[in-house]
């Protein structure tokens, strides 16, 4: 029999042994399979949530320094295990419970929101090699994952039976589905040009030098900013941020979510916006593709520099309000992208594209 | 104009209903009768050559013998300055509402209502301001008010 | 089908709130997303000073006057060392008055900075309030080099100022004020001209000049709704007769006239004391003043021009060491009068922003 094809490149040999050590302890095939999966399922989830921490540490580091100030600096060198100390103090916080709330909603909703965030990392491109399931319907899976959360959100601000949170649960949900459009359709400008919807695909055409999407005139930069836009406010990251303004008088869909709870919503949007990065660093920047240097570092890289350009956007810029966040959306960026969408295929059709 | 032109223009224009006082040791001071209270806010906002349209403070004072509401008004067209007072006795102690002439005088207007205690006609939203909902100890900024944890300092 | 009905429903923006500056309480009715009815309910720091001041001698009130408006204490010091004086008939040396008007715009210029860093923080920007606290660290270093205090000074006292100014004082304001003529264009380019900034601020609250003066707003409230005028220019007080600066003005009384009429106010402030710094006269810095100060019987309203607008002081006077009756008028009381009245039938972000723009604190009103 032959063994699952995992993880090949950096980590294939390890993947190997595990094959070697189940192979010799006689477990059966379908078993194998199963912890092998489950074990390349293990490793991505704690990468992924140690990114997450990560994250978190980033962005208190960066607005501090934006804000001409230090950030954590005791815990650790510069504050470095910060977020861990967080999350462990968050892990200790009495789990308020309202009486009134309703109970199966309350109680589902942190975890499909944090369940949806990582769903979409089954079919992303971490390395040459290093993707869970090459899916041929790779990026149209992950839009369609990325939505869940509107449904966890939904959930939070139902399930608190709180006004304010029910009020920011619809504000919030609005605002991801509109903003879904853009985002869609920007992506679809570009990926005209692979033939294929699979993320493998989509990286290896943009190898060589200087033939990522984004250097793709006229309509690969246009599609960067534009989902650019669209990724800032799937992510609920200000200007975009009313779901989680403490100004505003609604305080958002997780008002009512106190220690783990509260720390799952928390992360989930960290992890949410290492995905948008992501898929910008896929899909326009090029995704693994660098010389020298192995290749995820440079997804890496990329992502990285991504979600550094999300947050210097955060704390420069006031936010918008719900009804020009809405406006923008329908009656700006959707006529945009669908031009831009338009102008690609023109320009495919007629061939006139720089291969 | 300067002061003395002022005082005047103001004698002369308000027939009898402003008459000066002394105690105004900077400003022009004016006593008015509170009968007559409304026609001089009309005169002093609406005259051409007055126009005081700005209401800068009303103040309720308890001398210990009578209330007294003291209006300070400017004029933004002319930058003038004068201040006019309502002497009221303690067992009528009604004054009627100037919020129609100044709109601004309505909150300061319900602040002297709670805590002097001076009923103010025609005003419409006398209600709780400053001090908690469930007061019941009496109107604090009067003179012979008193509570428990409220120490008379010691004449010097 | 049925046509749905909505309801209106009621909103408490408590007394604990990120954007109500203080402790203010607004009722608000709401249908959906837009405000109809707002109604403030006051008093959670009432700490009745007033009441206070009657029980006290003039110059033990005077420290009761930072607590008034602790953010610009200065002001608050001055007014009622003017009233004071005007009642008793003081005439207050020059030195000390030169000193107080240094002390009272750096003040204007330090609250100025809070207003931009918290309005900008309000509507979403948060870095703008670590840039203005950041400048004025620097305010509060040379008001702590004069007297000893960050934020209640009770420098400003009854006959002049309490202490002279060191000899670094007037070496270090200068370089302070050299480095704020550095930051405008900083400050001006990260959200003047920012589109998002514009159109959350640009034709919300407009607030209309008659308005503005039959609610009796003052300040920069007034002169953004188009008003021309000052207490210092127009009704002038201690010597700001002497010195040479323009009054700014805007047309539209919208938010976003109010945001820009105080930078501009913070420019006029640096060149008052750059006048003052290159005038200051030697001399003494207190007049004298009898130690059982008793002033004739009588009464006085002084007022000055403050950063939010005029403040002014009512005190009645029977001939004794306390006084008869201290009312203290904040310009914040008349303004918020005014939020109802420009704040209805709008979102309730834009609530938020027209609460900040006005600049109210709530100590000014609940005394």
């Amino acid at each position: 029999m032959n063994p699952p094809v995992i993880a090949i490149g950096e980590l294939h040999g390890v993947f190997k042994w595990l094959h070697e050590l189940l192979v010799s302890i006689g477990l059966p095939e379908p078993l194998q399979n199963i912890v092998m999966y489950g074990a390349l399922g293990v490793t991505v989830f704690s990468v992924l949530s140690l990114f997450a921490l990560f994250l978190v540490w980033w962005e208190r580091k960066i607005a501090a320094h934006i804000q001409q100030r230090f950030g954590p600096m005791r815990v650790g060198w510069h504050g470095w295990y910060q977020t861990v100390m967080d999350a462990l103090k968050l892990l200790q916080k009495e789990d308020i419970r309202i009486e009134t709330r309703d109970k199966i909603v309350f109680f589902w909703a942190p975890i499909v929101c944090f369940v949806a965030a990582f769903l979409a990392y089954v079919a992303m491109p971490f390395g040459r090699g290093l993707i869970v399931a090459d899916l041929n319907i790779g990026i149209l899976y992950i839009m369609a994952v990325t939505t869940f959360t509107v449904i966890s959100l939904l959930m939070a601000g139902w399930g608190s039976n709180n006004k304010y949170a029910l009020l920011g649960g619809m504000r919030s949900a609005a605002q991801v589905v509109s903003y879904e459009v853009p985002m869609v359709v920007s992506l679809l400008a570009v990926i005209l040009y692979t033939g294929s919807l699979s993320m493998v695909d989509i990286v290896e055409a943009q190898s060589g030098w200087f033939n990522w999407f984004i250097f793709r005139v006229p309509f690969g930069p246009i599609a960067f900013v534009t989902y650019t836009i669209a990724a800032i406010a799937e992510a609920n990251r200000t200007p975009f941020d009313i779901p989680e303004a403490e100004q505003e008088l609604v305080a958002g869909y997780n008002i009512e979510y106190s220690g783990m709870k509260f720390a799952m919503f928390f992360l989930a949007e960290f992890v949410n916006m290492f995905t948008v990065s992501a898929i910008a660093a896929t899909v326009f920047l090029g995704g693994w593709n660098g010389p020298w240097l192995p290749s995820w570092v440079w997804f890496l890289g990329k992502t990285l520099l991504m979600v550094f350009f999300l947050m210097l956007v955060r704390w420069t810029y006031p936010r918008l309000r719900v009804d020009q966040l809405m406006e923008f959306a329908w009656k700006f960026l959707v006529p945009v992208t669908f031009a831009n969408l338009i102008l690609a295929a023109i320009l495919k059709h007629y061939g006139l594209y720089w291969e | 104009m300067n002061k003395d032109e002022l005082k005047e223009k103001i004698l002369k224009l308000s027939q009898g209903t402003m008459t000066p006082s002394e105690s105004g040791v900077f400003d022009l001071m004016f006593d008015v009768k509170p009968s007559d209270l409304m026609k001089v806010a009309l005169m002093l906002r609406d005259h051409e050559n007055l126009k005081f349209d700005f209401l800068n403070n009303i103040s309720g004072v308890d001398t210990g013998e009578r209330f007294e509401v003291v209006y300070s008004l400017s004029s933004i067209t002319f930058s003038l300055r004068l201040d006019f007072k309502v002497a009221l006795p303690y067992d009528q102690a009604v004054i009627e509402s100037t919020k129609e002439v100044w709109p601004a005088a309505e909150w300061h207007e319900r602040e002297i209502w709670e805590l002097f205690g001076i009923d103010i006609a025609n005003h419409g939203d006398l209600n709780r301001f400053l001090l908690p909902d469930d007061w019941d100890q009496g109107y604090p900024m009067r003179k012979d008010w008193d509570a428990p944890d409220f120490i008379r300092m010691p004449q010097l | 089908m049925a046509k749905l009905r909505t309801e209106e429903f009621l909103v408490n923006m408590g007394p604990h709130h990120p954007s109500t500056h203080g402790v203010c309480r607004l009722v608000l009715t709401m249908d959906g997303e837009k405000v109809v009815h707002i109604e403030p309910v006051i008093g959670y720091l009432h700490r009745a000073i007033e009441k206070i001041c009657e029980n006290r001698t003039y110059p033990q009130c005077s420290p009761m006057m930072d607590r008034f408006e602790y953010v610009t204490a200065m002001a608050s010091d001055h007014v009622y060392a003017l009233a004071v004086e005007k009642l008793a008939g003081l005439e207050v040396p020059e030195r000390a008055e030169y000193l107080r008007v240094i002390m009272v715009e750096l003040n204007r210029i330090a609250s100025h900075l809070i207003f931009w860093g918290v309005t900008a923080m309000d509507v979403g920007a948060y870095t703008p309030f670590l840039y203005g606290l950041r400048e004025r660290e620097d305010i509060i270093d040379l008001f702590e080099m004069t007297c000893g205090q960050r934020l209640t000074y009770n420098y400003i006292r009854i006959g002049g100022v309490s202490q002279d100014i060191p000899d670094e004082f007037v070496p270090k304001c200068r370089e302070f004020m050299d480095k704020l003529w550095g930051k405008f264009a900083d400050y001006e380019g990260l959200l003047n001209e920012n589109p998002i900034w514009l159109v959350r601020t640009k034709g919300i609250g407009v607030l209309t000049a008659e308005k503005a003066i039959a609610f009796g707003a003052s300040g920069p409230v007034l002169r953004a709704s188009g008003v021309d005028y000052d207490v210092r220019r127009d009704d002038p007080y201690s010597i700001y007769d002497k010195f040479n600066f323009e009054i700014p003005t805007q047309k539209n009384g919208d938010s976003y006239d109010r945001f820009i009429q105080r930078i501009d106010e913070m420019k006029a402030s640096l060149r008052i004391i750059e006048q003052a710094l290159d005038n200051l006269p030697e001399g003494d810095i207190k007049c004298k003043v009898k130690p059982k100060f008793k002033p004739p019987a009588g009464e006085v309203y002084s007022r000055i021009e403050s950063a939010r607008g005029e403040m002014g002081v009512y005190i009645r006077s029977d001939g004794s060491t306390k006084p008869v009756r201290v009312k203290l008028r904040g310009s914040s009381y008349n303004h918020l009068r005014l939020v109802p009245e420009i704040a209805t039938d709008v979102l309730i972000a834009d609530l938020v922003t027209i609460f900040a723009t006005l600049d109210i604190i709530m100590p000014e009103v609940d005394r």
